[in-house]
């Protein structure tokens, strides 16, 4: 049975208004770059081969990498008890709070001061590799933990194990989370050009850096910023086509919950170890550079870094509340319209991620600013649409398992399109609506290239300040707002504690909405 | 709980976004972004009684974003890093001309726009540094000395982007003409000891360790290395090295013009005519270990290098030859 929509008008023009909101700077965009003279197709110029070479090559590793290690660990922390697991699942944060400029930055720095020169492909890919991972860890974790105890009860009481289980039964159920963090992934790659460019990898992105702040020419640059988004789209829907031959649909509900095989012995220490590496790492090593950069630390002006401190807090709240608005519309809007040409533009619309910041900035400003739009509004719709993805990932993921029966059943109770959504879709978006505010505000509080170019005046804020000394090669000064930044993230983190006392505590008894 | 958040977080928002109120206030767009600065338009504040409004930003987004607002700007003055840019913005009509004697008199006529659209504020030299171990200090005199086979494998640079590099083949362009200039790049690269660098500092230290023989920084770099604002091993490691002023030297410069858009182009100038004054300019500089626009100011790092001899071309010509540079650098490999 059919749900009771709203009027197909309404939807139809919610959805699209959305979808045109995030889309629109992406027009905009091409419509720019030909305006090149020359041609908007010259741009990749003499190194341009290279460029693309090393993006895709960076795009594979970075793939391999965090696909197999954020599983590991999202499996781990899901499904499986050994030594300090509650503990291991927070820090999973830490490397997301850690932007990827200031890791590379760090490192080159300490690689400098003791005669080592690290650069090159696989420093860059072990950087991004470090600062993605959290996407797959804690989008497949959800995933993990949302598969129902009967499965994987069932599955072993076929006889497998843990092992088993997990690559025959939970694997593939978490299949689109997976897929989902390693898009985001793989959309960081493309639009990240701090660290690649400190690390000394020609890619599209330092190529597009080139074009612009080098050569005065924003439309190559814009060329080819939508060159890598090609790359990215058709590798995302590749991945979606292929996926779609094989859905899986999953009824666990709340409450019924898989309590972990409680792993025993050099098996628990190493699944401990292998959940310690990528906070260890990314945390260590600037704390590593902290210690050895102390005589370096300015005496900084309280009362500005509380002021930075607060606007980076408001924006980063504003664009999750933004963010997860308009992906709930979209995710749960086009489930229920199946147009095929609001489907595609949905989807492109997610791909905003893998356009740089600079130059979404660039498209906000072009359009936009010749008609007064106030730059904080500017600011914030930037941010909406580059986080959308990041907000869309996980809920897409949660709503493709989600069988259409249960929709059907609620309809056929004579429930019509707000109960459906108040009393199905939200509660079970809850831990995914959760996890991508959470993302997005921590994605927020430490994106620069947007902040730095769409800020109002006097409007600086902790990021802007740590590039500002970092772009200065001033490391030393940019030590306080950068622990903030550190700080910000990870106490945002602790919105997740309540979810985790519950996994630890045993499953609650269901939840009677 | 969504509810009272958004109580709570709306008007802490519209507080924090709210612009100060002041009577009279100018803005400033700014690509300079040194903490020092504040302090200078704070002085200016108080001595002139206008507000500055400041947002500093990247040169290059600066540019996009101050010619997308068009006439709605708010910005009153636009202040850039390097030659090239504030040519770039000229030509593009962001600046307005200025009738300035006091400018004139103060800006040395090479160091602004021959039309009064911008004019320079600091200056920085990018000079040779060489480790005496590796590299005999006395054998590089000029920047065409670098391209010499006894550097083999012993030189260092830093890549294409850097504006510094290419406001200095721009010099060389002039100076020597393209033949010249192209067999110039084409035999430093011969030369070059590791790929190119992203960072002044990592080259600088480079140097100092040993690894690489010779290097083109800007002189501010190492005065930051020496003077321990990096750090104590830092400091060691610059005494390793030799700074050699290339004769002639090639001199970029920070500069700023009043836009096109601006609503108070009085009080607009009055901030550049202080900026360019002795006692500005010689804050602005100093704060960054730059040069002021005459002579060579007091900052005692500065002062060990000595003294300098310019090479006479023009900040607005080397603007005008940046691109052609630049196509130098691609076609003869300079990554």
């Amino acid at each position: 049975m059919e749900i009771r929509l709203p009027p197909r008008f309404n939807l139809l023009a919610i959805l699209s208004g959305t979808a045109a909101l995030n889309l629109l700077p992406l027009l905009g965009l091409f419509f720019y770059c030909l305006s090149r003279p020359g041609g908007a197709f010259s741009a990749l110029g003499r190194e341009g081969f290279e460029q693309l070479g090393n993006t895709l090559l960076l795009l594979l590793l970075v793939a391999i990498g965090v696909g197999c290690l954020g599983t590991a660990i999202g499996w781990l922390t899901a499904c499986c008890r050994f030594p300090a697991r509650g503990l291991l699942t927070i820090a999973q944060l830490i490397p997301l709070a850690i932007p990827a400029y200031l890791e590379a930055a760090v490192i080159t720095d300490l690689g400098s001061r003791h005669g080592l020169r690290l650069h090159g492909i696989s420093w860059a890919a072990a950087v991004l590799i470090l600062s993605t991972m959290p996407y797959v860890v804690l989008l497949s974790r959800d995933s993990f933990r949302q598969s129902g105890r009967r499965h994987l009860e069932a599955s072993r009481s076929l006889g497998l194990a843990a092992w088993g289980s997990f690559k025959r039964v939970a694997l593939p159920m978490a299949l689109p989370a997976i897929a989902s963090g390693i898009a985001l992934a793989g959309m960081e790659v493309v639009n990240e050009f701090g660290a690649v460019e400190l690390l000394g990898v020609p890619t599209l992105s330092t190529g597009l850096l080139q074009r612009w702040q080098g050569e005065g020419d924003p439309q190559g640059a814009t060329s080819l910023a939508l060159t890598s988004l090609a790359v990215v789209a058709l590798l995302v829907a590749a991945e979606r086509w292929q996926r779609r031959l094989s859905r899986r649909w999953d009824q666990a509900g709340p409450g019924d919950r898989f309590e972990g095989w409680q792993l025993h012995g050099p098996r628990a220490w190493l699944a401990s170890s292998l959940c310690l590496l990528p906070p260890l790492l990314s945390g260590g090593i600037p704390l590593i550079w902290i210690c050895s950069s102390w005589d370096q630390l300015r005496q900084e002006n309280l009362a500005e870094l509380i002021g930075l401190s607060g606007r980076s807090l408001a924006l980063g709240l504003g664009a999750a509340v933004l963010a997860l608005f308009m992906a709930l519309i979209l995710a749960v809007g086009s489930r229920w319209l199946k147009l095929p040409w609001l489907q595609a533009s949905v989807f492109m619309a997610g791909l905003g991620y893998a356009v740089p910041g600079a130059v979404l900035a660039l498209a906000l400003l072009l359009l936009f600013a010749p008609l007064g739009v106030p730059p904080l509004l500017l600011l914030l719709w930037g941010y909406g649409n580059r986080f959308l993805a990041v907000a869309k990932g996980g809920l897409d993921a949660s709503l493709e398992r989600l069988p259409p029966s249960i929709e059907e059943a609620a309809a056929s109770l004579g429930k019509n399109w707000q109960s459906v959504l108040t009393m199905v879709h939200l509660p079970v978006l809850r831990s995914p609506l959760l996890l991508a505010g959470l993302l997005v505000f921590v994605d927020t509080v430490k994106e620069l290239p947007l902040t730095f170019a769409l800020r109002p005046f006097n409007f600086d804020t902790l990021a802007v300040r740590v590039y500002q000394y970092a772009s200065d090669e001033r490391l030393g000064a940019a030590l306080a707002p950068a622990l903030l930044i550190v700080g910000l993230g990870l106490s945002s983190a602790l919105m997740l504690v309540p979810q985790l006392r519950e996994e630890t505590t045993g499953p609650l008894p269901p939840v009677a909405n | 709980m969504v509810r009272s958040f958004v109580w709570l977080y709306l008007p802490a928002f519209f507080c924090l976004a709210a612009a100060p109120a002041g009577a009279e206030s100018i803005g400033v767009y700014s690509g300079r972004h040194y903490n020092s600065d504040k302090q200078l338009y704070k002085l200016f504040s108080q001595r002139t009684g206008i507000e500055v409004n400041l947002l500093e930003a990247k040169d290059d987004a600066l540019i996009q974003r101050l010619q997308a607002e068009g006439s709605g700007s708010p910005a009153d003055v636009l202040v850039l890093v390097d030659a090239a840019r504030l040519d770039r913005a000229a030509d593009l009509g962001l600046f307005k001309p200025l009738k300035s004697p006091q400018l004139l008199r103060e800006v040395p006529v090479q160091y602004r726009d021959s039309r009064g659209r911008w004019f320079g504020l600091t200056r920085r030299v990018r000079a040779v540094i060489v480790n005496p171990k590796l590299v005999s200090p006395a054998s590089i005199r000029t920047y065409g000395d670098l391209a010499s086979p006894q550097l083999k494998g012993k030189l260092c640079l830093r890549d294409r982007k850097s504006v510094y590099n290419q406001s200095l083949v721009a010099d060389q362009l002039v100076s020597n003409g393209a033949v010249a200039t192209s067999s110039w790049i084409k035999s430093m690269q011969a030369n070059l000891a590791q790929p190119v660098f992203s960072s002044d500092t990592a080259l600088t230290r480079a140097v100092a360790q040993g690894q690489c023989g010779a290097a083109l920084v800007n002189t501010y770099y190492v005065a930051r290395m020496l003077s321990g604002e990096s750090g104590e091993a830092d400091q060691r490691l610059a005494k390793n090295l030799k700074l050699i002023m290339p004769n002639p030297a090639h001199v970029n410069i920070s500069g700023a013009g009043v836009t096109s858009s601006a609503r108070n182009p009085e009080a607009a100038q009055k901030l550049i005519e202080f900026l360019a004054s002795p006692s500005g300019g010689k804050g602005y500089a100093e704060a960054n270990n730059e040069y002021p626009l005459k002579g060579y100011g007091d900052n005692p790092w500065l002062k060990s290098f000595g003294p300098f001899k310019t090479s006479g071309i023009s900040a607005e010509t080397l603007g005008a030859n940046n691109k052609l540079a630049v196509q130098l650098m691609e076609n003869n490999d300079w990554k």
